[in-house]
């Protein structure tokens, strides 16, 4: 791998400026991030690496707009996001990101089309085309003989392909993804690997991965390797060098 | 309808906690419905009872209802035949019947004791009322009987009296006079209270009347085509009537108003006690529904589902819950007040009563529709209160919820 520059920031997808983020553990403040830049470009598959307590989940946490910063300023598609309040963010977050969790944290009740099919009908996407989207969506991914199943009744593998595919049926420009081949074993990992890449080449979506997995940052166009809370490097995957 | 079929799906999770809860609710909807029916089955019994013992509205002078008389019929109605014709003019009035209530002695020459006697028209009278005496011997009395009596149980008792026997009747006249008249006993009776049935002596009119030397009657009882019609008949008759008082039955009918409001606190309380058992049933199993689902309230909120939304899906699980378990309780209810009327059941006689009577359970439309809304909507309130703070909570708190 090798160091370089901060990408630019210009069309980024997401963009975070002096990013600091303190929490409080009793008596104590921890922080997590210290001013921190980033900006992640479309279809950019962005790693976020370190060890625990490092703050990437912090990083992830503010990308994906569920969490505030104290101090700095996020840019969703150009816009200053980090004021938003409670229900504007929310309808960000419904309409352009996609959340892809260590444990696919699918809804067990509903069938594999009923949870892909959530983010359409909570954007009010008329009946019909969501029944064509999630269609092509779970083919997709694989899994269209399995449209009836629920949750409990698919693999691991099967299951995070499920997320995927609720992550990307609303076309969002950008995907937070949390550890999401931790619970996964090497050969399936592969496959979900191999998933993401061709999802955000074929979408032009970004995705920003949170992960310990070689495999994974290797396969990503950058890896951001995040200590004590700031950006210690930044690196390019080798095979992504021209 | 989406949002329903999610809280539908959602009780499905912990399926025998849903049982328990919506059974629950289903029992408390049930008692409530029954108890409800039971006191209003015994309202509807005494507001017939009360109206047909004295007629949907009474007729008198004013010092009738509100002095007391020095000597009998001192404020009683004079005219009585005229006044009755413009009562019968009135479109919504069925009968008029007269009353003379007077009390003295009766006596079987060996002893005597106090009564308390009615003067009525017996053909109107039972006519009228139907059967509302318990015969016990011998007949009613009948349009020329006159010089008849008809004794309550208790006083035929003491007294030795059967059909035929002759006794004598004592009271003061309007004059002040002791006035004495012999009698036959025509009938024995119970009115089902046995302190009532030791005084109690009916006969007719003009025997009353010429036992106190007078053409006067106490009250006038007029008997209406329906209950509907006792507030706009009682403004029409007393318009016409300016020097008259007319009461409506409700106004002396102080055995129905204590006993309403005896039932309405305590069916009230009762009431209020289960709905909060349904209300703090739902809230637990709600609770414990919210609290497994943390992690995926925040996964939801992530994806872009907004607090009220949720709020709306577990309102409607509480509602599933609680609207279900009422549903199920309303026809529990249903079942329980029709097998009661097609195999009646006998309570034993309430204290102060010597009969019981048919135990049964009223079938209100409003009622039903009331407490099965109530239910839903104490459901859905209980529900949405105990997870309004989970919705609003940081969702990355919600996500790393273990």
């Amino acid at each position: 791998m090798n160091t370089i520059a901060l990408h630019a920031a210009r069309g980024a997808v997401v963009e975070l400026r002096g990013i600091h983020k303190t929490y409080r553990l009793g008596q104590h403040v921890v922080p997590a991030l210290r001013g921190v830049d980033l900006a992640v470009q479309p279809g950019e598959m962005l790693a976020l690496t370190g060890p625990s307590g490092s703050g990437k989940s912090t990083l992830l946490n503010l990308c994906g707009l569920i969490d505030a910063p104290d101090q700095g300023e996020i840019l969703l598609r150009g816009q200053p996001v980090h004021q938003l309040n409670e229900t504007a963010s929310t309808l960000l977050r419904r309409d352009a990101l996609g959340f892809v969790f260590q444990s696919f944290n699918l809804v067990p009740v509903m069938t594999v089309t009923e949870n892909v099919d959530y983010p359409l009908f909570l954007a009010g996407v008329p009946a019909p085309e969501r029944k064509r989207r999630v269609a092509e969506a779970l083919e997709r991914v694989g899994l269209g003989e399995h449209a009836k199943h629920r949750p409990d009744a698919l693999s691991g593998g099967q299951r995070q392909r499920v997320a995927i595919a609720r992550a990307l049926i609303k076309r969002p420009s950008l995907v937070i993804a949390d550890e999401p081949t931790a619970s996964l074993d090497s050969h399936t990992a592969d496959q979900v690997l191999d998933l993401m890449r061709e999802c955000c080449h074929a979408d032009g979506a970004a995705f920003v991965i949170a992960t310990h997995d070689d495999r994974l940052t290797r396969r990503c166009d950058r890896v951001v390797r995040l200590l004590d809370g700031v950006i210690e490097e930044t690196q390019i995957p080798q095979r992504n060098i021209a | 309808m989406k949002w329903l079929k999610f809280a539908w799906l959602n009780t499905l999770r912990n399926r025998r906690r849903s049982l328990v809860t919506l059974s629950i609710a289903a029992l408390g909807t049930a008692a409530i419905l029954l108890a409800g029916g039971f006191a209003l089955y015994t309202y509807q019994g005494l507001e017939q009872s009360s109206a047909r013992t004295t007629g949907h509205l009474i007729v008198g002078n004013p010092e009738q209802f509100t002095k007391d008389e020095d000597v009998p019929l001192q404020h009683g109605l004079d005219n009585v035949a005229a006044l009755r014709q413009q009562l019968l003019a009135d479109p919504a009035v069925r009968h008029v019947l007269p009353r003379v209530e007077f009390s003295g002695l009766i006596s079987n020459g060996d002893k005597s004791t106090v009564m308390v006697a009615a003067g009525i028209d017996p053909d109107s009278e039972f006519a009228v009322k139907g059967p509302f005496l318990q015969m016990t011997a011998g007949d009613v009395l009948a349009g020329k009987s006159t010089a008849m009596v008809m004794l309550g149980e208790g006083l035929a008792r003491s007294l030795k009296a059967k059909p035929g026997t002759s006794l004598t009747l004592l009271a003061s006249t309007t004059e002040g006079a002791l006035n004495a008249m012999d009698v036959t006993v025509k009938g024995v009776f119970s009115t089902g209270i046995p302190d009532i049935d030791k005084r109690l002596v009916y006969t007719d009119i003009e025997t009353a009347q010429k036992l106190l030397v007078t053409q006067r009657v106490s009250t006038l009882g007029v008997f209406l085509r329906n209950m509907d019609d006792v507030a706009p008949a009682q403004a029409r008759i007393a318009a016409a009537l300016p020097k008259l008082t007319v009461q409506t039955w409700l106004d002396q009918a102080t055995f129905y108003k204590s006993v309403k409001a005896l039932y309405n606190r305590i069916f009230g309380a009762l009431g209020l006690i289960i709905g909060v058992i349904v209300v703090f049933v739902v809230t637990n199993a709600m609770a414990m529904a919210i609290i497994e689902r943390t992690r995926e309230i925040g996964t939801l909120r992530a994806m872009g589902t907004l607090p009220g939304q949720l709020l709306r899906t577990l309102a409607l699980e509480g509602m599933v819950l609680g609207g279900g378990g009422a549903i199920v309780g309303g026809l529990v209810a249903l079942g329980i007040s029709v097998f009661l009327l097609v195999v009646p059941v006998q309570m034993p006689p309430p204290p102060g009563r010597s009969t019981g009577y048919p135990l049964q359970v009223a079938i209100d439309p409003s009622m039903y529709v009331a407490t099965l809304a109530a239910m839903v909507v104490l459901a859905m309130l209980a529900s949405a209160w105990i997870a309004r703070k989970t919705v609003h909570r940081p969702i990355v708190d919600a996500l790393a919820h273990v």
